[in-house]
C-alpha cells in the first residue's frame, strides 16, 4: 500500500544505482530494505540517535530523516563502503580499542567519524573527536573506547601508514 | 572473522608468548599464558563494522509480512469488545490476533505468570498490546491497526505504588491475575538481633530515598520473526538476551512440544537487561506465521520499547544504619517501596534482591529489609543492568557518607573498616569467596589524589566515594531443576579450527569473544581460528541467558572444561608420538611444541589430525553447575546467592554551579575487582559503560508516566528520555582488580553489571563534598538541585548550619 | 518504525517552480527535513504534497552585499555552514555560535536556515505520537483535539518558538525575504512572528523564505547567544536568550548607545524584552547594566510548562543567564 513509486538514480558507495521506491519511503528505508544495504541502522525513528548516519555527497546526514527522492542525483556512502578493500584504519583502530560492543550505533558513528577525519586530515583531539560526534548515541561503551579509537584512528591516517595500523601488512593467520 | 582482520599476535603488544622456562607441573606443562588476559580482536566486531552482520530487522524472508500492535491509550480499563472485521477485510491484511488468542498466561519467573501476549480482557497501562495485525506492508499493518474497533471501560489508575497498594476495590486490581489485590510481592527478612544493636549505637542515620525508574535504552529496539516451515517447524528469531526462557513460554503459550520450536537470537544490538523476557511481539509473530502460513516480522517502534520497558523499579527506600563510634556499623535496618508497574516481570527476584544483595562490601552485624512490590498501571519494571540492587546501594552508599560526617571519618577509612573481607559469609549467610574491595578503595583513592586535593577543592567542587558489589550468576536458575546451568560444546577439526556451540547469548558484552578465548588459551590457536555458534536452540546446548552477570562464570567454566578435555587428548595424542611424557606437549602459537625441545614442534593442524586418528572426531561437551553451599538456610536464602562476587569503588570529581544548580561530573575512576580480566579491554569496556549508564541516571534519565494526563510516558523517545551524549560524558578511569576466585575459570567473576552501582552514589556523594547538599533523590537535575542549595543557604542563614566549605561564599540564586 | 504518511513529492529546479508547486492547497515545503519529518511521522499534519527544495540550486549562497550594508544568507544554507562561514562568524558571531549550537552536528548538516526560522512550534503534549495524543484524551489544538493541556482551559496554542537562530536574527535586525504567488515581500524578523502556536509566523500560504538579510554592524557592539538545555547535544533549547548591545567605543567600558534582548522557548513568539533604556548611556561594564537587564528579561519572560523543566525555574535561569552573558561581554 504506497504512492506511485518514482525511480530513483542516484550513487551508493560509488556505484550507479536505479531504484524504485514509494515517495514518502526514507533514505534509510530504501538503503536497508530495497537495496539490502543494512548497515545503516533503525534506532529512534527520528533522528534522535544517529544509528542511521551515512553521507551524502561526502558530509554526515541523517538517513530516517531524509527523503529517498531528496537523493536523487547525489552521492550516497555508507558503512559498507568503509569495509570494502583493506581494512580501514578506522575500522582497525574500532577493533584494536573493542570499541564496538553491541555494533549497533558503530556504522554511524563510523560515518561521522570518517568525515571529521578526512576533513581534519591530522590528529584530533577527544574533544574535538567528542564534539563531532555528539549526534551519535552509544549505550554500551560511556564513549571511551570509541574516543580512544578515532583519536589513534586520526594519527596513523596523518602518519600516513594506511590500512595496517603500524602493524605487519596482513594476517598471519588472516 | 572477516577478511582483512588480522590477528591480535600480529602486534606486539597483543602476542600471546613464545613457551619458555616451562616449570614442571605434574599434571602437564604450564605456560606463559597465550592470549589468555591480553588485549583481544573481539570475533565478531569486525563484521558488525563492516555492516554485514545481520542483527533481526535485517533478516528478509521471501513473502514475509510485516506485524504491527494496536495498543492502548488508557492506562487502565476493561475491554468490552474488539472488532476487527473492517481491518481483516482490508486487502493486504492477512491476520488478526486478538488475546483471545493467547489465553495462556506467561512470565519470565514461572511463580508468576500474570501477563498475556495481548490483554485478554482488560488493558493495564498506556502501550498494553491489543491486538496485532499481519500485512504486506507496514503501512498496510498501520492502517489495519487504525481500522480495528476497541471498546474500553475506563477504570481508576494508580500511578502511585502506595495508593496502589491501599485500594481495596477488587474490581480495581490492576493486574488480571493477582490474588492480592495490587500487592505483587511483599518480602520481610531479619538477620541478627537489629532493634538491639540500633539501640545500642553510638550513631544512628536515618535517611528517606527515592530512586526513580531509568529503562535501558539499547540502541536496537526489539525485533523478531517467525517462519513456519512445511514440517510444522516454528523458527522464531528475536532480539532476545534469553533464547532459552523464549523457547520455554513460546511452547507454553502457544501450546508446541519446544522440540518443535526453534529460537534463535541473531546478534544483538545491546539488550542491559530490557530484553530478558518474552515480549508480546514474539508470540505475536508466531502465531501470525502459523495463521498465516507466512513468514512475519515485528520491529518495534522506540514509542514501544519504552511501554514493554522492564526497566529499573523506582523504589523508596528508608534507612536506619547504626554505627559505633569508631565507624564500626552495627545494624541496617530497611524499608523499601517498589513501583512495579503492570505486571511482575522479574518482580518477585527484584524484591528479593532489593534487600538479599546489599550485605557485602560491608559487614552488618544485623540486617532486616522489609521490601513491598506494587502493581501501578505502568509499563512493567524489570530487571536493568544491576538489577534490584542499584537502588539500594544508592541508599546505603549515601547513608555511609552521612555517617562518616557525622563520626568525623574519611568516608574511604570507613569503608575499608567495614569491609567484610574474602572467605567470609554475610550476616543473610551468603558465603563469599574472593574480595579485591580493599584493593579497589586504594587504587581510586591513589589515582584521583583524594588524601591531597579533596581538602583542597573550594567550595563548588568535590570528590565522593562509593563502593558495591555484585553476583556473578545466581546459584539457582529461574525454574527449578537439577541439570546444569551452562554446557559448552566444542568440535576441533583437521584444519586446525575449532568450533564453539554455546546457548549463551553475546548481547554485545562479548560473551562469544570469551569463550573464543578461553578455547584459544587452552588450545594454543589463535581466535582467528575459533567460531563461536551461540544462541541458536536447535544448534546449541542449553544456556539459560545473558543475566545475572553469569555467563563468564558459568559459561566459562562449562567451556574450559570442554576444552581442557580436548586439550589433554591432543596433548596425549602428539606425546605418543614424540614419545614423550604429554606433560612436555605445550599447545601454544597454533602449534604442539616440546617444552623441553621447544625447536620441536608441529602446526595445531597436525596435532589435531593426530588427535582425531586416535580417538575419532574430536568433540567435547563441558557443564557447569553451582556449588551448592553458598546460601542461607532460610526460605528466600538461596535468591541472590552467587559462586562469586565482584566488587567494585567509584570516585567522582564534580563542579555544582551552585547559583543553576547544573552538576558537571569531571571524571570518574573506577576500580573493579573482575577475579580475573580474561580479555582487558572487554572487562574495561564494561567497567566504563556501566559507569557511564550509572552517570545517567543519576544526572538526567527519568522514566516516568504523566499521573495528570491519563498515565501517559512522559516522554517516550530518545529525544525526551535523555540519554549522555559524547559530550555529556566524564572522562572514565577503568582500573581493573585480580583477586581471583576459586569458582570463576581462571578466577574470572562478573564485569558487566557492577560497575554500574557505586557510579551514582559516588556522584551524590561528591556533590554533598562540593556543596553540602544531600541528593536523597535521583535525578540530580539542575531544579533539584538549586533547591536544596536554597534549603541550606536558609539553614545556614538561620545559624542551623555553618557554611560548607572555607573560601568565597555561595552564591545567590538572584541575579 | 514510525511511518511516514503518504504524499506526493515534487521537486522543482526553480523558486517559481517551488512557488507553483505549492499552489495546491495543504502542500508543505520540505529542505532538510528534520523538522517536518519527525512531525509527519508523529501525524501531525498529513500533506497531500511535499515540495522538496533538494533540485532548486539558488537559495543556497552567502553573499556580502556592500551597497544595500547587509549580508544576505539563502534558505537553504545548511546551519553548519552558517556557523562556519567566515564572514557570519566575523560581522555576526552571536549569529555563528547560535548556529552552531542547534541540535547535533549531523542534525547541523541538513537543517537550513530558512527551515530554523520557520521551526514548527514545540509543546511537549504535541511531539509525540498519535497514540499517545490518545492518552492525554485526543490531542490538543495543535494536534487532533480542541483544548490546550498547557494552560488550562486556554484559548489558543502557547508551542514554544524553540529556535535557537530566531533570538539571535531579531537582536541583529534582520529581514527575512519571501517569495509567494503575489510576489516577493520582506519583513523584520521582529515582526515576523504572532503569539499563536498553530501558525506562528506571518508567512501566507504558499510563500517560502528565500533569504535572510542581516544588516551589518553599524559601529562598534557586543552580540552573545546563551542557551541551556539538558544535554549539550541533540536537546531542544530550554532557556535562550540572544544579546546584544552596542556601544560608543570598541570597549565594553564605553557607554551602551542601543540594547537588544530576545528571549525564546515562551509561548510561540519570540520575546523582545523592554523597557531597556536605563542601560543606555552607561558602560556594558558597569555591573547595574548586567543587574538592570536580567532583572528586566525575569520580569518581562514568563515560562510554560509546555516544555519540560519547572518553568519556575527556567524563569530564574533566564535572569541568570542574561547576567552571565552581560558580565562575559563585559570581560572580554
Amino acid at each position: 500500500m504506497s504512492g506511485a513509486a518514482a525511480l530513483l538514480t542516484l550513487r551508493v558507495n560509488g556505484d550507479p544505482v536505479e531504484v524504485a521506491a514509494p515517495p514518502h519511503w526514507t533514505l534509510l528505508e530504501v538503503l536497508r530494505y530495497r537495496l539490502d544495504l543494512i548497515g545503516s541502522k533503525q534506532g529512534c525513528d527520528k533522528g534522535d540517535c544517529g544509528a542511521c548516519t551515512v553521507q551524502i555527497d561526502g558530509v554526515p546526514a541523517l538517513a530516517c530523516l531524509t527523503l529517498a527522492i531528496n537523493a536523487q542525483g547525489r552521492s550516497v556512502t555508507t558503512v559498507e563502503a568503509l569495509g570494502q578493500g583493506p581494512v580501514h584504519p578506522l575500522l582497525d583502530a574500532f577493533d584494536r580499542h573493542n570499541a564496538a560492543q553491541c555494533g549497533f550505533c558503530t556504522p554511524g558513528i563510523l560515518m561521522a567519524a570518517e568525515a571529521l577525519l578526512r576533513e581534519r586530515r591530522a590528529p584530533v583531539s577527544r574533544s574535538e573527536a567528542a564534539t563531532a560526534l555528539a549526534g551519535n548515541l552509544c549505550r554500551c561503551t560511556g564513549y571511551t573506547k570509541i574516543l580512544d579509537a578515532v583519536v589513534d584512528a586520526s594519527e596513523v591516517l596523518s602518519r600516513g601508514t594506511g590500512a595496517t595500523a603500524g602493524e605487519p601488512e596482513g594476517g598471519a593467520h588472516g | 572473522m572477516a577478511d582483512g582482520a588480522r590477528d591480535p599476535s600480529d602486534s606486539p603488544e597483543e602476542v600471546g608468548g613464545e613457551p619458555c622456562d616451562l616449570p614442571e607441573a605434574p599434571e602437564e606443562a604450564r605456560r606463559e599464558p597465550w592470549v589468555l588476559g591480553k588485549i583481544h580482536r573481539k570475533v565478531d566486531a569486525m563484521e558488525r563494522m563492516r555492516g554485514i552482520t545481520r542483527y533481526t530487522d535485517d533478516l528478509k524472508l521471501p513473502g514475509m509480512l510485516h506485524a504491527r500492535i494496536l495498543r492502548s491509550p488508557h492506562a487502565h480499563a476493561k475491554i468490552l469488545g474488539i472488532d476487527a472485521s473492517a481491518a481483516l477485510a482490508m486487502p493486504g491484511v492477512f491476520g488478526v490476533v486478538t488475546g483471545q488468542d493467547f489465553k495462556i498466561p506467561y512470565g519470565i519467573i514461572p511463580w508468576t505468570p500474570d501477563e498475556n501476549a495481548l490483554a485478554v480482557d482488560k488493558v493495564c497501562h498506556v502501550g498494553d498490546g491489543v491486538a496485532c495485525v499481519a500485512a504486506v506492508d507496514e503501512d498496510t499493518a498501520i492502517a489495519a491497526c487504525r481500522a480495528i474497533k476497541v471498546e474500553y471501560e475506563p477504570l481508576r489508575a494508580f500511578f502511585d505504588p502506595e495508593e496502589a497498594l491501599k485500594s481495596r476495590d477488587k474490581a480495581l486490581t490492576i493486574n488480571p491475575y493477582s490474588r492480592k489485590g495490587n500487592l505483587s510481592k511483599h518480602v520481610r527478612l531479619e538477620f541478627g538481633d537489629v532493634d538491639g544493636l540500633l539501640d545500642g549505637s553510638d550513631v544512628v542515620i536515618e535517611g528517606e530515598y527515592f530512586f526513580e525508574g531509568t529503562t535501558h535504552g539499547a540502541i536496537e529496539p526489539h525485533c523478531a520473526v517467525a517462519l513456519v516451515e512445511p514440517n510444522g517447524i516454528l523458527t522464531v528469531w528475536s532480539a532476545t538476551q534469553v533464547s532459552h526462557y523464549l523457547h520455554r513460554e513460546l511452547a507454553k503459550v502457544l501450546q508446541l512440544p519446544p522440540h518443535r520450536i526453534r529460537v534463535i537470537q541473531p546478534p544483538l544490538g545491546g539488550a542491559f537487561g530490557g530484553k530478558s523476557e518474552p515480549f508480546d511481539l514474539e508470540f505475536c509473530v508466531a502465531k501470525l506465521a502459523l495463521q498465516t502460513g507466512r513468514p512475519v516480522k515485528l520491529l518495534y517502534t522506540r514509542e514501544e520499547v519504552f511501554y514493554s520497558h522492564r526497566g529499573r523499579h523506582p523504589m523508596k527506600m528508608r534507612y536506619r544504619t547504626g554505627f559505633r563510634r569508631d565507624g564500626t556499623i552495627t545494624a541496617v535496618d530497611a524499608k523499601t517501596i517498589l513501583d512495579g508497574g503492570a505486571y511482575s516481570s522479574f518482580g518477585l527476584v527484584t524484591t528479593y534482591y532489593s534487600g538479599q544483595l546489599l550485605c557485602a562490601p560491608y559487614n552488618f552485624q544485623a540486617y532486616r529489609f522489609d521490601s513491598t512490590r506494587a502493581y501501578t498501571n505502568k509499563p512493567a519494571c524489570g530487571p536493568k543492568r544491576g538489577h534490584g540492587s542499584v537502588q539500594p546501594r544508592f541508599a546505603i552508599e549515601i547513608q555511609l557518607d552521612k555517617a562518616a560526617v557525622a563520626l568525623g571519618i574519611d568516608p574511604i577509612e570507613l569503608r575499608r573498616q567495614n569491609d567484610i573481607g574474602p572467605g567470609t559469609r554475610t550476616v543473610n549467610e551468603f558465603k563469599v569467596g574472593s574480595n579485591g574491595f580493599q584493593e579497589c578503595l586504594t587504587r581510586v583513592e591513589d589515582a584521583s589524589g583524594w588524601k591531597t586535593r579533596r581538602p583542597a577543592l573550594p567550595y563548588g567542587q568535590g570528590l565522593g566515594i562509593a563502593g558495591s558489589t555484585y553476583i556473578s550468576g545466581t546459584n539457582y536458575p529461574i525454574y527449578p531443576n537439577e541439570m546444569p546451568q551452562a554446557a559448552v560444546q566444542i568440535c576441533l577439526d583437521r584444519s586446525g579450527r575449532a568450533r564453539i556451540f554455546s546457548g549463551a547469548n553475546d548481547i554485545g558484552q562479548g560473551s562469544n569473544t570469551m569463550l573464543a578465548v578461553i578455547v584459544a588459551e587452552e588450545l594454543g590457536i589463535p581466535l582467528d581460528d575459533i567460531r563461536v555458534l551461540s544462541a541458536d536452540t536447535d544448534l546449541c546446548p542449553v544456556d539459560l541467558g545473558a543475566y545475572s552477570s553469569r555467563i563468564t562464570l558459568m559459561v566459562g567454566n562449562a567451556c574450559l572444561e570442554a576444552a581442557q578435555r580436548l586439550r589433554r587428548k591432543v596433548c596425549e595424542s602428539v606425546a605418543r608420538r614424540w614419545q614423550v611424557p604429554r606433560r612436555r606437549v605445550v599447545l601454544a602459537g597454533r602449534m604442539a611444541i616440546d617444552g623441553q625441545d621447544p625447536d620441536r614442534h608441529v602446526s595445531s593442524a597436525q596435532a589435531f589430525q593426530w588427535a582425531e586418528a586416535d580417538h575419532g572426531l574430536l568433540g567435547e561437551v563441558g557443564s557447569y553447575n553451582t556449588p551448592k553451599d553458598r546460601h542461607g538456610d532460610y526460605r528466600g536464602g538461596t535468591i541472590g546467592a552467587s559462586p562469586a562476587y565482584s566488587f567494585t569503588a567509584h570516585l567522582a570529581e564534580v563542579e555544582v554551579d551552585a547559583e543553576t544548580g547544573v552538576v558537571v561530573v569531571k571524571k570518574i575512576w573506577v576500580a573493579h575487582d573482575c577475579g580475573k580480566a580474561l580479555s582487558r579491554r572487554i572487562v574495561e569496556g564494561q567497567i566504563e559503560g556501566s559507569t557511564y549508564m550509572g552517570f545517567g541516571e543519576a544526572l538526567m534519565e527519568e522514566h516516568v508516566v504523566d499521573p495528570a494526563h491519563g498515565g501517559v510516558h512522559a516522554g517516550p523517545s530518545l529525544l525526551d528520555y535523555r540519554m549522555p551524549t559524547f559530550t555529556d560524558t566524564p572522562e572514565i578511569a577503568a582500573m581493573i582488580v585480580e583477586a581471583g576466585d576459586e569458582n570463576g575459570p581462571y578466577g574470572a567473576k562478573e564485569a558487566g553489571e557492577g560497575p554500574l552501582h557505586s557510579s551514582i552514589p559516588a556522584i551524590a556523594n561528591a556533590i554533598y563534598d562540593a556543596v553540602g547538599i544531600r541528593l536523597d533523590r535521583i535525578p540530580f537535575s539542575p531544579p533539584r538541585v538549586l533547591a536544596a542549595l536554597r534549603e541550606r543557604a536558609a539553614r545556614e542563614a538561620r545559624g542551623e548550619l555553618p557554611p560548607h566549605k572555607p573560601g568565597p561564599a555561595p552564591q545567590g540564586g538572584a541575579a | 518504525m514510525l511511518r511516514l504518511p503518504q504524499f506526493e513529492v515534487v521537486a522543482p529546479s526553480t523558486v517559481d517552480g517551488v512557488v507553483e508547486a505549492l499552489k495546491v492547497p495543504g502542500a508543505r515545503l520540505i529542505a532538510g527535513g528534520t523538522d517536518l519529518l519527525p512531525n509527519l511521522k508523529h501525524h501531525l499534519d498529513r500533506p497531500p504534497r511535499l515540495v522538496t527544495l533538494a533540485q532548486v540550486s539558488a537559495l543556497r549562497g552567502i553573499a556580502r552585499d556592500d551597497d544595500a550594508k547587509v549580508l544576505r544568507l539563502g534558505a537553504r544554507v545548511t546551519l553548519r555552514e552558517l556557523s562556519e562561514h567566515p564572514e557570519v562568524r566575523a560581522l555576526f558571531p552571536s549569529l555563528a555560535h547560535a548556529a552552531g549550537h542547534v541540535a547535533s552536528p549531523t542534525i547541523r548538516n541538513m537543517a537550513t536556515l530558512g527551515g530554523n526560522v520557520n521551526l514548527d512550534t514545540r509543546c511537549r503534549y504535541v511531539n509525540q505520537t498519535e497514540l499517545w495524543r490518545q492518552g492525554i484524551g485526543g490531542g490538543c489544538y495543535k494536534s487532533e483535539g480542541d483544548v490546550c493541556h498547557v494552560v488550562p482551559g486556554g484559548k489558543n496554542c502557547v508551542a514554544a518558538m524553540s529556535s535557537d537562530n530566531v533570538p539571535v536574527l531579531i537582536t541583529l535586525g534582520a529581514t527575512i525575504h519571501l517569495v509567494g504567488p503575489e510576489g516577493a515581500r520582506a519583513l523584520a524578523m521582529a515582526d515576523y512572528y504572532h503569539a499563536d502556536g498553530l501558525r506562528h509566523t506571518h508567512a501566507r500560504d504558499g510563500e517560502l523564505t528565500a533569504e535572510l538579510r542581516v544588516p551589518y554592524p553599524e559601529g562598534p557592539r557586543r552580540c552573545e547567544y546563551v542557551k541551556w538545555s539538558v544535554r549539550n547535544s541533540i536537546d531542544y533549547p530550554l532557556v535562550s536568550v540572544a544579546l546584544r548591545f552596542d556601544l560608543e567605543a570598541d570597549d565594553p567600558r564605553s557607554a551602551i548607545t542601543g540594547a537588544h534582548v530576545v528571549v525564546g522557548v515562551l509561548g510561540a513568539r519570540p520575546r523582545i524584552v523592554g523597557k531597556l533604556e536605563g542601560a543606555l548611556g552607561k558602560a556594558l561594564a558597569d555591573p547595574a547594566v548586567a543587574k538592570l537587564v536580567s532583572e528586566a528579561a525575569y520580569a518581562q519572560c514568563k515560562p510554560l510548562p509546555n516544555v519540560p523543566y519547572d518553568p519556575a525555574y527556567r524563569r530564574e535561569m533566564i535572569r541568570v543567564y542574561t547576567r552571565r552573558a552581560i558580565e562575559r561581554m563585559a570581560a572580554e
